[in-house]
């Protein structure tokens, strides 16, 4: 990995109208590395990635792809390969006359096109399916060819828009094999996404926006070590709903309901040794447990300490 | 980079093998449907329905009834009474009524037409046919019509003209003369070696072929918003080419796919009418390869002008049934009135009908056709650097 960015953004501002949504925002990619862009809905993410692909002229800063503009110039624009949110493909078309499709778009041609759409193939693990019309792939191999046709002109840089939307465990499990064969070939990887354990166990450097600025940046182990330092994640799934007198107790042990579920958490340093003692008062009090895991925090719980920090600032 | 965008549109169609069937063989069973419907329409086979009821019962009454009840030009049905009559045309079951209320043979207005004003045309050619039939098949009670209205401006017959007028009238009556009257007005020449039918067979083959090639056009066009919906335009403006050789791809594609339209509506028109394409087939090709880029060319602009499907659908679905409507694909431009025929020139299906006609009926050169070929070439052209502007707004 050299030190030379392939992506940079310097002081990136853009607003619609009177409303700002990009507020200063720096940014550096570096060859190979995998970053994963995180934020709420109407953080910036989506017209911070508009902004990388040529597509919207910044109200301020600059934003530089091999060292060019990506807005005004086409060779920067070739350096990128953009895979969008949707499926953006052909249905009725093949895996390979899709890929070859992109390919002859993106100015690939003759022998070079037939290389690159083998390691396409290849790379996504797709070869298997080549000849199958992509409306007939289930969803996780729509993923993969989706990525397929966003290099087969070998972008240095490769953005991902929510690459898991729509895609079960296994899926995504293969997606990341994907991304990952795509970075140790030099690929610099840019994900948008919302799926925080995806970011988590892919991502070499992850970004925090919200309300156009960057909150937070680092690599994710290093970033919920130094967010929660020995704390642990102690999770509860009860069998029973509580009652009223159940919930004031939850409360009461600093434990907090997740979303509608019937699991709640809290984050100790005590880790294990609070479990045992909130398993006993729990059952004490006739609330039965169904179970209670201990686990580091994540970059979930990380992403709720920031929203939490933004709401107090 | 077109290439790519011409095989991408070639391959959908092909293995979308519904849209297949629909884009090629529905042009020429519409053009069938319709050369049928209009040929029938303005030409000479119009067989109105009548409701024809004798009030008057006399011997001449009942001879016309009868000349009108088995006229083959005529749908002529003996109804009951007048009312009945009335009846019939109120509720649409027939095209006009005739009540025959006194002798046809009688000074007065012996015969009455009963029309809707829906369908106005019919009364003139109720009457037309009912003249028809009388000089046909009673030409006594014409001819003493005709002497009873004109004997008091010579002052009147004398005993013996009288005499002679009654035993001609007498001999017309027993034995009607066949074949044309020879002291008839009218005389009849058709022009363009007399090839029946085929001027509006021919006039239908090119306004089916403009309507569709539009038609389809704008289907093979909206793919454009597909793309933007889909993503794939988004993946496709991240790159260095940018839009332009989709617009270009799919320019060049939907120009085919109007040429095969045209090939499979005109083969139609030559097999089944022996509308004469081979016989003119350098000038019918430039033709429809103008036609062609004309509606792929008009069919761009609008769409790259939409955001939404929704709006490319409504906008094109408006302009291809107005152009339709004004520039004759539905009803022959002379049927128009005078400013809509005016107004029709400034529609390509009005050139585009009228370049095929005079190729294909008048046997014109270059000379009756080259300002069809500048409008259908223009707007074609016109239309592809909209897009390409229009495209430039899409980032």
């Amino acid at each position: 990995m050299t030190d030379r960015p392939i992506l940079n953004v310097w002081r990136a501002e853009h607003q619609y109208g009177t409303r700002k949504v990009l507020r200063g925002i720096d940014l550096a990619l570096r060859p190979g590395e995998i970053y994963a862009l995180l934020g709420p809905n109407g953080a910036g993410k989506s017209t911070l990635v508009g902004a990388i692909c040529g597509r919207l002229k910044l109200s301020g800063g600059e934003i530089a792809i091999n060292g060019e503009d990506p807005f005004t110039t086409a060779s920067a624009r070739a350096s990128l390969g953009l895979v969008p949110q949707e499926i953006a493909l052909y249905g009725h078309l093949t895996v390979r006359e899709n890929l070859e499709t992109f390919g002859r778009l993106a100015g690939v041609k003759g022998k070079a096109l037939r290389e690159a759409v083998q390691r396409a193939l290849l790379l996504t693990r797709t070869v298997d399916r080549e000849n199958v019309p992509v409306k007939h792939l289930s969803g996780g191999y729509k993923r993969r060819v989706n990525i397929g046709a966003a290099i087969m002109h070998r972008p240095a840089l490769l953005i991902l828009d929510e690459p898991t939307v729509g895609v079960d465990q296994d899926a995504r499990e293969a997606l990341d094999t994907v991304i990952r064969n795509l970075r140790d070939t030099g690929v610099s990887v840019l994900i948008v996404t919302h799926d925080l354990e995806q970011a988590g166990g892919l991502a070499d450097r992850v970004g925090f926006l919200r309300e156009g600025r960057k909150i937070m940046e680092g690599a994710p182990r290093a970033l919920i070590e130094q967010a929660f330092g020995q704390e642990m994640e102690i999770l509860v799934h009860l069998t029973l709903e509580p009652d009223s007198a159940g919930e004031i107790l939850m409360a009461g042990e600093g434990l907090e309901r997740q979303g509608r579920t019937s699991v709640w958490s809290k984050l100790d340093p005590g880790g294990y040794a609070t479990a045992g003692r909130l398993d006993t008062r729990l059952r004490r009090a006739g609330l039965e447990p169904r179970e209670i895991r201990v686990r580091q925090p994540s970059l979930q719980n990380l992403f709720a300490l920031v929203a939490d920090w933004s709401r107090a600032a | 980079m077109t290439f790519a965008m011409f095989r991408v549109m070639a391959l959908e169609l092909w293995r979308d093998r519904g849209a297949l069937v629909m884009t090629f063989l529905l042009p020429p069973l519409v053009f069938l449907i319709f050369s049928a419907v209009f040929s029938g329409a303005t030409g000479e086979d119009i067989k109105l329905k009548l409701a024809v009821a004798d009030e008057a019962r006399t011997v001449d009454s009942r001879r016309l009834l009868s000349a009108l009840v088995t006229d083959a030009d005529l749908r002529a049905d003996d109804v009951a009474s007048g009312d009945e009559v009335r009846r019939l045309v109120r509720a649409g079951r027939a095209d006009a009524g005739l009540i025959i209320r006194a002798d046809p043979g009688l000074e007065t207005r012996p015969v009455l037409i009963v029309s809707d004003a829906s369908r106005a045309v019919a009364a003139p050619l109720t009457m037309a046919r009912v003249q028809q039939a009388m000089g046909r098949v009673m030409p006594d009670v014409l001819l003493a019509r005709t002497l009873a209205e004109t004997a008091p401006s010579f002052g009147g017959l004398t005993p013996r003209q009288q005499a002679n007028a009654a035993r001609t009238l007498d001999a017309l009556a027993k034995a009607p003369p066949t074949g044309e009257a020879r002291t008839g007005l009218f005389a009849r020449e058709d022009i363009a070696g007399a090839r029946k039918g085929g001027g509006t067979i021919a006039y239908y083959a090119g306004a089916v072929t403009i309507l569709f090639a539009l038609f389809s056009a704008m289907q093979g066009a909206l793919s454009l918003i597909d793309e933007r919906r889909s993503g794939v335009a988004d993946r496709i403006l991240a790159g260095a080419a940018g839009m332009g050789p989709v617009i270009n791809g799919k320019f060049v594609f939907l120009l085919g796919q109007g040429l095969l339209q045209a090939i499979a509506i005109f083969a139609t028109a030559q097999v089944i009418y022996q509308v004469p394409v081979l016989g003119h087939l350098p000038m019918w090709l430039v033709t429809t390869l103008l036609v062609a880029a004309c509606a792929a060319g008009l069919a761009m602009a609008i769409v790259t002008f939409c955001k939404t499907r929704e709006q490319a659908q409504m906008l094109s679905t408006f302009v291809i049934l107005i152009l339709a409507a004004v520039g004759g694909s539905m009803v022959p431009r002379f049927l128009m009135p005078p400013w809509l025929q005016t107004l029709g020139w400034g529609t390509p299906h009005a050139w585009a009908i009228e370049a095929y006609q005079a190729i294909l009926w008048r046997d014109g050169g270059i000379g009756s056709v080259y300002m069809a070929w500048i409008v259908l070439g223009g707007v074609g052209a016109a239309g592809l650097v909209l897009a390409h502007l229009a495209a430039r707004r899409i980032r």
